[in-house]
This record gives structure tokens, sequence and C-alpha cells, in this order.
């Protein structure tokens, strides 16, 4: 009998091990779809040209235009509605929080070096562009692993013309 | 006689212990292979020198993803534009500011037959895994 329970004990662990191993490695694909997403998003924000300006011949950005692109990239790559709450049918379970949007215009000097200390998150642009953080939660499999949570951080330049 | 039937019952749930996962790892990898897939084609076919997603481009896709296992002829890629023009000519780039969009779609299979066997729900075989992206073009025509 008592090999019976050894024989139970050994498959519950052995589950837990494969349960642990199962949620790590998705988690870790979740990252790098996440992370790319932002990229892309912050890509299509930084190739939003301000009509005005071009008018003078001024290369420049629209803050406007950006914000909404990054947003409707954002959404699109990570399955999102409106509001950054997942599709029923996306992947991700909670909320995508926006926690920084900036977008450098061409009225700076560059090199233009980005710093945010509450993200310790540092870029150098050599072009007007996007610097762009999200945080991301990862929906958990099991509970195994303790609650998982990225800030991720991006940047894009304005596409050479 | 009791022991026997032990023995078949704690055998036969060894046996699925020791290959379930492995299918599980199988259907996470694929869907990575997928998802890097539809990165790599995004990044090169909206990139300045592109801006299409060709049937050549597919192609080669094809033969990248069945020299990772997959079935050349069951993957199933879909390109789309924001603007909803059609993306996957070489002779019509889509200009910059307009998003390519790509899903790509392979069917589970057999992947989870293992689990139907001890009576889990599992996905149909018919049912198809898919990993998408979108991307804004930078393609800008020549001067």
């Amino acid at each position: 009998m008592y090999k019976l329970l050894l024989f139970l004990f050994s498959v519950v662990f052995a589950m837990m091990l494969h349960a642990f191993q199962m949620d790590q490695e998705l988690a870790l694909r979740t990252l790098f779809w996440a992370k790319h997403s932002l990229n892309r998003a912050a890509h299509a924000a930084a190739q939003q040209l301000d009509p005005d300006s071009l008018s003078r011949g001024v290369i420049d950005l629209d803050e406007a235009a950006a914000e909404l692109a990054a947003l409707q990239y954002l959404q699109a790559n990570l399955q999102l509605d409106e509001h950054l709450m997942p599709l029923p049918d996306s992947f991700l379970q909670a909320r995508v929080e926006v926690l920084a949007f900036e977008v450098i215009r061409a009225s700076e000097s560059f090199p233009y070096e980005y710093t945010n200390e509450r993200l310790a998150f540092t870029v150098t642009l050599r072009r007007p562009g996007v610097v762009m953080a999200i945080r991301v939660e990862y929906p958990r499999l099991f509970s195994l692993l303790g609650p998982v949570s990225w800030e991720l951080k991006g940047a894009a330049e304005l596409v050479e013309l | 006689m009791k022991q026997l039937l032990m023995f078949i019952l704690l055998s036969g749930l060894i046996c699925w212990m020791m290959f379930a996962p492995v299918y599980k790892h199988l259907a996470i990898m694929r869907q990575a292979l997928l998802q890097q897939e539809v990165d790599y084609l995004l990044e090169v076919g909206a990139s300045g020198t592109y801006g299409y997603i060709g049937e050549s481009m597919i192609r080669q896709s094809r033969e990248r993803l069945a020299a990772r296992g997959f079935v050349a002829g069951d993957l199933v890629y879909e390109v789309s534009t924001t603007s909803g023009v059609d993306a996957t000519s070489s002779a019509s780039p889509v200009p910059r500011g307009t998003g390519i969009r790509l899903v790509i779609r392979y069917p589970y299979k057999n992947l989870f037959a293992i689990d139907r066997l001890i009576g889990a729900a599992v996905p149909d075989p018919s049912g198809m895994m898919s990993a998408s992206g979108m991307k804004m073009s930078e393609y800008v025509p020549d001067r």
C-alpha cells in the first residue's frame, strides 16, 4: 500500500514539474510577443509626419496622430479592444497599461537623450522619434509560478525618407 | 489477477505521464515558430526595400518551416492591409503608412490525441493554431 502512495506522490510531483516548466516556457514566449508588438506600435507612431511642418520644409512628428497609430498597432498586435482590454481570443487576460508615451519632436536638439528614472530607461535618439512603455501581465496557467508582469520599453526613430 | 490489473493501470498512467507533456511542449514550440516566422516576414516585407509579402517570400517561408517539421502544404498564410489593397504583389508594393497584417495558421492535427485517451477535452484536430502581427510599411517609391 505504501508503494502505491509513493507512486501517487511522485506522479503529482512530476506533473508539478512539467506544469512549472510549461508555464515558464510560455511566459518567455509571451514576453517576446509583447515586446515585438510594442516595437511595432512605436514604429508606426514614429512614421506620423506633421503635414503643417512638412509644408514649411521641416520633417516633424504629429503627436496626436502618433498616439493614435501607436494605440491602434498595439491593439492589433496584442489583440486588445479600444480600452486596451484583451479581446476574447487574445492570450492575455489583464488590461495592458501604457506607462509612458512621449513624442520627441524636431524642435529638440539631436542626439537627444530620453531618460525615465522611474522605469530606469534611457535611450538616445538621433532623429525625431517616439518612446513608449507598457505593462503587460502574464496570464499564468498554473499558480505554481508567482505573479509575472513586465514593464516593456520601446523606442523608434522617424524612418529615413 | 488484481496485481495484473494494477500493473496495467499504473503502466498506462506512466506512459501517459511521460508522453503527454512532450506534446504540450511541441504545441508551444510550433506556436513559437509560427510567431517567429510572422515576425521575420513582417520585418522583411514591411521594410523600405520590399513593401509586400510576395509569393516567393511565402514559398521560402514554407520551406523554412518544413525544415522545422511542419507540413508545408498545411500552412495557411493570410496577408491583408489596413487600407484593403493587395500586399502580395511585388509589382504594387504597399506605400509607407499602410499597415501590413499577416496571419499564419496551422492545424493542431493529433497533437492532443494522447489527452483524448484519458477523456480530457481537447481542440479539434482540424482546429488551427495561429500567429499574427501587423506592421506599418516603410516603402517609399523611387523618385
